[in-house]
This record gives C-alpha cells, sequence and structure tokens, in this order.
C-alpha cells in the first residue's frame, strides 16, 4: 500500500463518517457533507496525477494497465454522482449515499494498489 | 421530515407509487454500484479467461444483468416496474443463496469468483444483504398502499 492509498483511507473514512453523522442526525446533505465527498475526489485526482506521471516515468504497472484505469476512472464517477444524486432530493437519506462513496473509493484504491504492484 | 411539508397538510402525505425516494435512493445508489462493479467484473472475466471457468462466468454476467434490472426498476415509477423490481430482487436473493450454498459445497465447480460466492463474502456479504434490505423496502412501497392515499 502506497501513500496514495493512505491519503484515500483518511479522506474518505473522514467523509464515510460525517456523512453517516449527518445522516444519524437527520441533516439534510450541506456544505460539510458535499465538500468532504469533494476532498474524495480531489484525492483521486491526487492519485490519477501521481500515477500518470509514474508512467511516464518509464514504472511499470505489475497487473493489467487498462483494468487499472478502468477502476481509477470509475471511482472518479462516483462522486460527481452521488453529489448529483443527493442534490436532486435533499433528504437525510441522501447523506446516506454521500456516506456510500468514501469507503467505495477506499475498496477501488485498495484494488488499484494491488494492481499496481 | 422537512422533506413532506410540501404536502397537502391533510394528516398522512400521499404515497406516490414510487420507489426512489428516501431510503429507496441509498437502495438504488447501492445497487448501481454493484451494477457497475458486477458488469466490469463479468465483462473482463469473459473477455480474457472465460475457458478456464464458464460455469462461474456465465454466473457473473447473469448477476450482473439483475443488478441493472434492479436498479433501473427500483428507480422508475409505476406497478409495472415495481414487479420487476420484485422478480429482479427475489432472483437475487435466490442467486446469492444458491451460489453461495454451492460454492460452500463444491468448492472446484464454484470457484469464488462470482459476486454471489461464499453469500458475498467478498463484498463485505452486502450482496446477502442488499435483496433481504430490497424487499422490506418493496414492500413498505408496495402499489397498494400508493392506491390506498390517493
Amino acid at each position: 500500500m502506497d501513500a496514495y492509498f493512505w491519503i484515500i483511507l483518511v479522506v474518505g473514512l473522514l467523509s464515510t463518517v460525517l456523512c453517516l453523522g449527518a445522516g444519524i442526525l437527520k441533516k439534510a446533505p450541506n456544505d460539510v457533507t458535499i465538500l468532504s465527498v469533494v476532498a474524495v475526489e480531489v484525492a483521486l485526482a491526487v492519485y490519477l496525477v501521481g500515477s500518470l506521471v509514474r508512467v511516464i516515468a518509464g514504472e511499470p504497472i505489475a497487473g493489467e494497465a487498462w483494468e487499472f484505469w478502468g477502476y481509477l476512472a470509475t471511482a472518479m464517477l462516483l462522486p460527481p454522482a452521488a453529489i448529483y444524486w443527493s442534490i436532486l432530493e435533499r433528504t437525510r437519506w441522501s447523506n446516506f449515499v454521500l456516506a456510500a462513496v468514501g469507503v467505495t473509493a477506499l475498496v477501488m484504491a485498495a484494488r488499484m494498489n494491488q494492481i499496481w504492484y | 421530515m422537512k422533506d413532506q411539508q410540501a404536502q397537502p397538510a391533510a394528516g398522512e402525505a400521499p404515497v406516490r407509487n414510487t420507489r426512489n425516494t428516501g431510503p429507496g435512493r441509498l437502495l438504488i445508489a447501492v445497487y448501481g454500484v454493484f451494477a457497475i462493479s458486477a458488469t466490469a467484473r463479468a465483462g473482463y472475466q469473459i473477455l480474457t479467461k472465460f475457458s478456464e471457468a464458464p460455469l462461474a462466468y456465465l454466473l457473473s454476467a447473469f448477476a450482473a444483468v439483475v443488478y441493472i434490472l434492479a436498479t433501473v426498476s427500483l428507480a422508475k415509477a409505476g406497478t409495472t416496474w415495481f414487479k420487476v423490481s420484485v422478480a429482479a430482487v427475489l432472483v437475487e436473493l435466490a442467486g446469492v443463496l444458491v451460489v453461495g450454498t454451492l460454492s460452500v459445497l463444491d468448492s472446484v465447480q464454484f470457484p469464488h469468483e462470482t459476486v454471489w460466492s461464499l453469500f458475498g463474502r467478498g463484498y463485505g456479504f452486502i450482496p446477502l444483504l442488499l435483496p433481504i434490505l430490497g424487499l422490506v423496502w418493496l414492500y413498505r412501497r408496495r402499489p397498494s398502499q400508493a392506491n390506498a392515499a390517493q
């Protein structure tokens, strides 16, 4: 597991805990929960840029390259999709949808790390 | 509770014939993630190593179709889509129970390579939990409830 994974682990878990907490407190999605999901997207973007730099610098991906990029692209689609979905109906349940993003990104980052090394 | 204030103030808010509101949104989101991951996984398995375990990979593809159907039908309104949802979720429940049991009993014929193997252990048992929560939600939002309120 490399630094990119640990960044996504921390940001993802933080986002999930914040969104879960807000949902349990019966709050609708607000700036804090939505921005925490934006932070997950930023962490994934850092992973993307870092990986591009490493590939260009000549570092090989041990597993299937397209599988790695497929995971990364899919993971990066989740935060915008969840935010859009949560804005359409602003109830506490949308915070649980947002909460799902952090853990999903975390699982996908773990898998991406396995593919890379 | 704020979201219900817009409804007419006459006691109970009318229940519409939909499943895509409140907890249903979370359910649809999770189904959506499973639809994407199951499709990607099945596509990958069939394209790269189909001959290794055709049965398991066909099951993967079947699971992917069931998840897509469940996601779409839960998001749609109306009684027909409700029935499609019930069918998809029941098939999913049967699938996870049958494949889960077979993968425990006969791990040669059922290598641990589908979403439903070992009752979805590889996915935190969410595949086992999802159809149960799905049926509870479908029951609570069944069309007769909507008709009675209208």
